[in-house]
């Protein structure tokens, strides 16, 4: 028998075993809507707005900087006055304290004392919106010094990123790309429970006593879970687009590299997992941890600048920051290919893929064969 | 020449012996039963041959193939039922079938391994909707779709009812007459004598008998137990037991209230003098039996245990 009609037949059996398996399609379909859905009805504002940032502004004593600031303020899209007129500090810090606007601009007082104070509510002080509007006002502050000193820009930033105010990046298409990323990335970790639930039931050794390849199995699996990453891809998609009114502008190539990238280091981890595993709920238990635990601290529901400082690291360590970056590359930014970050990105994921897989497999042939039985 | 030889094999997990010196071969067209209690050292046996647990010493020889040079052209000249009858839930039975024919250079059509399981109608049932014989049964199906030469079922018939037990006897029965070796264990001494060639008692770790069923049981002393119940009280019945004791065939006796015990090298002859003498003294006998022996005595008089099943 030639090993490509063995494959074949391995990769169409598995094909159907997955599909006849409810639970795949309730974990990595509908599971991933419904906390979508859930995510963007509390998250999003029911709708697909772009982002936005109420402020108000104070000028205690107008003056020729203030008024330049002011006229610089009003032109940002993203920024929606509450009264268009500056409103006196007691006012405006009463409606930061009510959270009816999200940031209090407070103008310099003089030409020289050019002091921009941003009041934000305490509890908002990590979020989303302080952070752009902080952002915008930094930036808007330099030009300033820069006119003050008259000097023409020399550098400047064109990259947009989520979380300062790009202001056609919605949250529906953040919310969207990191759900995909999520599903897929559970798709391999808890798919390989599989291994667990075959060697239990004794058919891997069933298995190895016919002559069966078992790394064409294997790799039939694979593929398997990549065609399951691309229906997910697609389902999710087409939900957030026509649910949830995401825009996407997707380069196919930086997509399919990262999906492939993403297939193999989270299988790998599932492999890994599985051969640590003596029972189904050990394994199980090991996935939820390493899912619960990357999505938090992965960028799959928030900006990863939202996190305090101190998890930065830890942060940019995981795979799955990598992989969901890599989804929205593929998906909203179409680029990556182009990007080293897109690439150090994928490099420092098949650097997990590796390492877990041989420590899975070395854990495997440790194993004395009765033990893996 | 044997098709397979197996020589002073021997295993142990840690400090428990599973397998403490077996050997034995098994020749063409047989079927070769291993027999024994529940950690005889029946499955690890198998498991040494089948190439699953490398044995701490001894040989195992498949005609000029042994695993450390010939693992894969080994693989393919066997079919293996395990214990555990590991399928495919998720798939349909011909799915399963065909999914493990692509794993053979060759191997016997579908169709035909079907029709010898008797699962053509279920073909396109899931597995998981199968009855425990008809898993057994696929399970078999399964072990003979490369078309081996020789073929190890483990206890193919633990656990399943009358009928389906003698459904799997049918297709070991079918085996043989196609000429192929079966290598068998189990736990019914009854199966044992029906189907096999020849059976090997296995306990602790160690071959206890090796011969035909017949001779097995030949070997065995030859006296029989015969048990009757006389109808007319406990004096009829001793004095029965007296006109007994008078017979040379008559070994030992034994008697409770009004029923008798007797071991006699001759049940006929001893049958036809006692009738003869209840007749005359007009004793009506009730409930006569012949215990016939089995391999389960066989297995009584070698290890010395009871046999449970």
């Amino acid at each position: 028998m030639n090993n490509s009609k063995q494959f074949a037949k391995m990769f169409t059996a598995q094909i159907k075993m997955m599909f006849r398996e409810k639970q795949v399609w309730f974990w990595n379909i509908f599971f991933p809507i419904i906390l979508m859905v859930i995510f963007m009805i509390i998250f999003g504002g029911g709708s697909s707005d772009s982002f936005k940032a109420k402020i108000a502004v104070v000028d205690p004593q107008p003056n020729a900087t203030s008024g330049m600031l002011l006229e610089q303020l009003r032109q940002i899209p993203v920024l929606e006055f509450e009264d268009d007129a500056p409103v006196s500090k007691e006012i405006g810090t009463e409606w930061v304290e009510k959270q009816d606007i999200n940031a209090l601009i407070i103008l310099p007082e003089s030409e020289s004392a050019a002091t921009v104070q941003l009041i934000v509510n305490k509890e908002d002080e990590q979020g989303v919106t302080t952070q752009a509007v902080a952002g915008v006002l930094d930036k808007l502050v330099q030009q300033a010094n820069l006119a003050v000193a008259g000097a023409t820009e020399t550098f400047r930033m064109t990259t947009e990123s989520v979380s300062s105010g790009a202001d056609d990046l919605s949250y529906a298409d953040f919310l969207l790309t990191g759900m995909i990323g999520l599903s897929v990335a559970q798709g391999g970790l808890f798919g390989m429970v599989e291994l667990v639930d075959m060697r239990r039931r004794g058919l891997m050794t069933r298995l190895r006593m016919t002559p069966a390849n078992m790394n064409l199995y294997g790799m039939a699996g694979m593929l398997v879970r990549l065609m399951l990453g691309i229906i997910q891809i697609v389902i999710l998609s087409l939900i957030g687009v026509f649910g949830f009114g995401a825009s996407l502008h997707i380069n196919v190539f930086s997509l399919a590299i990262a999906l492939i990238a993403g297939g193999l280091v989270f299988n790998a981890m599932g492999y890994l997992f599985s051969s640590f595993s003596k029972t189904i709920e050990a394994y199980m238990g090991m996935a939820n941890i390493a899912s619960m635990l990357m999505m938090f601290l992965s960028g799959v529901f928030f900006p990863l600048e939202t996190l305090p400082e101190w998890l930065q690291p830890v942060t940019q360590v995981l795979p799955l920051t990598y992989f969901v970056d890599g989804m929205r590359d593929g998906l909203i930014y179409a680029s990556g290919i182009a990007s080293s970050a897109f690439w150090i990105g994928i490099g420092i994921m098949i650097l997990w893929g590796v390492v877990s897989f041989l420590i899975g497999s070395q854990v495997y042939k440790t194993k004395s064969i009765s033990a893996t039985r | 020449m044997p098709v397979l030889e197996v020589r002073n094999l021997k295993k142990a997990y840690g400090q428990v012996t599973a397998v403490a010196d077996i050997s034995f071969s098994v020749e063409a067209g047989e079927v070769f039963t291993i027999i024994g209690p529940n950690g005889a050292g029946k499955t690890t046996t198998l498991e040494m041959i089948e190439g699953l647990v490398t044995p701490d010493a001894g040989q195992i020889e498949f005609g000029p193939l042994n695993w450390a040079r010939n693992s894969e052209q080994i693989k393919v000249t066997i079919g293996v039922q395990p214990q555990s009858s590991a399928l495919f839930d998720l798939l349909t039975v011909e799915e399963n079938l065909d999914l493990f024919a692509s794993f053979y250079p060759k191997s016997r059509p579908t169709a035909e391994v079907l029709d010898m399981i008797s699962l053509t109608d279920q073909r396109n049932k899931h597995v998981k909707k199968l009855s425990g014989g008809q898993k057994q049964r696929l399970a078999i199906g399964l072990a003979m779709i490369n078309d081996p030469a020789l073929i190890f079922l483990d206890e193919p018939t633990t656990g399943l009812d009358p009928q389906a037990r003698r459904n799997i006897w049918d297709i070991i029965l079918k085996l043989k007459e196609l000429g192929k070796t079966t290598i068998l264990t189990t736990h019914y001494m009854e199966e044992a004598e029906k189907l096999s060639d020849r059976v090997c008692i296995v306990d602790q770790g160690k071959i206890v008998t090796l011969d035909t069923p017949a001779a097995l049981i030949e070997r065995l002393t030859k006296e029989r137990e015969v048990r009757l119940t006389l109808m007319d009280g406990e004096a009829a019945a001793i004095e029965t037991e007296k006109i007994a004791l008078l017979q040379s065939s008559v070994v030992r006796t034994n008697r409770e209230g009004d029923s008798l015990q007797l071991w006699t090298t001759q049940p006929e002859e001893t049958l036809y003098e006692l009738f003869g003498f209840t007749k005359d003294r007009g004793f009506r006998v009730e409930q006569i039996s012949i215990h016939e022996m089995s391999l389960e005595d066989v297995f009584i008089a070698f290890t010395g245990k009871e046999w449970r099943d």
